[in-house]
């Protein structure tokens, strides 16, 4: 990144704002680890505007928020100076175990059957869904199809093939109400359409808010939406 | 060596210190002292409690892992532990997550005025005294609450353009000239 070392200060306070784009945002974040006086110019910057994160009302702090930190702290002491534990490495692409086959041939096949059973039990059913939500990308391309019965079950229609990594899985929510927070309805299986067996919510409305987000394999395991957004959309019910 | 002195008498430094040797007590203690705080930080930028939640929970654990790179050139610890929750709740909502916050445009366009009055009061809550609130208040009004509603906020260019009316460059320049202002008031 090249800058005129008379802009520091302007290229500081636009990044302590969050004003710049993401891409110039790493640009000076990676700048600032080089570049002393950039380092200076944001922590003159923090410093400025933080009276007004000092001053306000301390929100609740919820019980267990802490105890789901101390869980998700590495195990590893860190050393000072040392490069911090990090999470695991990454599995390499070419990841050949004939374990790790078996179990993806296994969770297709239990795929296909939950599929085949899907299938038959929406050919057979005469019951119409309450909303129909369309989840749309982040670029506006329609991704998913949401059908939401009511009765505690609810089909996800993948109309976008989803390249899920192994350790990955999509699972689908849906927020019922601000005061509830976003619910899961299921995962799907395999990155597959399928019938979802949700827990028992109330009634859905017209534009409550449905969406796919990619999660660790199980899904999430804070029960709230962890992994990137992969669509999402507002119901509406049918004529 | 100053730098390092400041930093021991500094109760934050010291358990950022704590954390960067691994001992979790320091992180449990800036938790203890600062998670209400930083929950209501993040809150008024994500604008929901679960979300505001996992910002905070995110942003402990980043500060355990980064705590070894703290420096006071970096500015004060609560300056730079409060960076790290902005940062982590700015993207948050980058990643698209404010169209979840409410589900139609009737409690949008209410959540926006309740939003507005609360960006508003973080600048009347200031101290008295406060550098900070006297010169914030010699802004021109449209300029502060440009500065504001991004800072307080997390709102981009584009959604204060939108909100005050006024055109995408206009917005840009004007923020720009207002932070020129303040910290020539401030200097």
């Amino acid at each position: 990144m090249r800058y005129d070392r008379k802009d520091l200060p302007e290229i500081a306070d636009e990044y302590v704002l969050g004003l710049l784009e993401p891409a110039v945002q790493a640009e000076v974040e990676a700048a600032m680890e080089r570049d002393a006086d950039l380092r200076v110019a944001v922590a003159a910057s923090r410093e400025r505007f933080l009276p007004l994160d000092t001053g306000l009302e301390p929100a609740p702090v919820a019980a267990e928020l802490w105890a789901r930190i101390e869980a998700a702290l590495p195990s590893a002491q860190a050393v000072p100076g040392a490069v911090p534990p990090t999470a695991a490495p990454l599995p390499s692409s070419n990841d050949n175990h004939p374990r790790a086959w078996r179990a993806t041939a296994l969770s297709a096949l239990v795929a296909s059957l939950l599929l085949a059973v899907g299938l038959t039990w929406s050919l057979t059913r005469t019951t119409e869904p309450l909303v129909i939500a369309v989840l749309l990308d982040g670029t506006g391309e329609v991704q998913a199809v949401v059908e939401d019965f009511g009765n505690d079950t609810a089909k996800v229609r993948l109309l976008n093939a989803f390249t899920v990594p192994a350790d990955k899985t999509i699972q689908v929510w849906t927020l019922p109400s601000r005061e509830m927070g976003p619910v899961s309805l299921g995962l799907v299986p395999g990155s597959r359409s399928a019938v979802l067996d949700g827990p028992s919510l109330p009634k859905p409305r017209r534009d409550q808010l449905y969406e796919l987000t990619l999660e660790q394999a199980g899904g999430s395991p804070t029960g709230r939406p962890t992994g990137p957004i992969l669509a999402k959309g507002f119901a509406k019910p049918p004529l | 060596m100053l730098g390092v002195v400041q930093a021991e008498l500094d109760e934050l430094g010291a358990n950022l210190a704590a954390c960067a040797r691994g001992d979790r007590s320091g992180l449990k203690r800036i938790f203890d002292g600062e998670a209400g705080r930083l929950l209501a930080v993040a809150e008024r930028i994500v604008r929901r409690r679960d979300v505001a939640e996992e910002v905070v929970q995110e942003a402990f654990l980043r500060i355990w892992t980064s705590a070894h790179q703290y420096t006071p050139d970096r500015g004060s610890a609560r300056g730079w532990i409060t960076a790290i929750v902005r940062n982590r709740a700015l993207n948050t909502l980058r990643d698209g997550r404010r169209e979840d916050l409410v589900a139609d445009d009737r409690l949008e366009a209410l959540l926006d005025r309740d939003q507005f009055d609360r960006i508003m009061a973080s600048w009347h809550r200031l101290d008295q005294d406060s550098r900070l609130r006297d010169c914030l208040g010699s802004l021109d009004e449209t300029k502060r609450r440009g500065i504001l509603m991004a800072y307080v906020g997390g709102y981009s260019h584009g959604e204060i353009a939108g909100r005050l009316r006024i055109p995408l460059g206009t917005t840009k320049s004007w923020i720009r000239r207002g932070l020129m202002a303040l910290r020539e008031c401030m200097a």
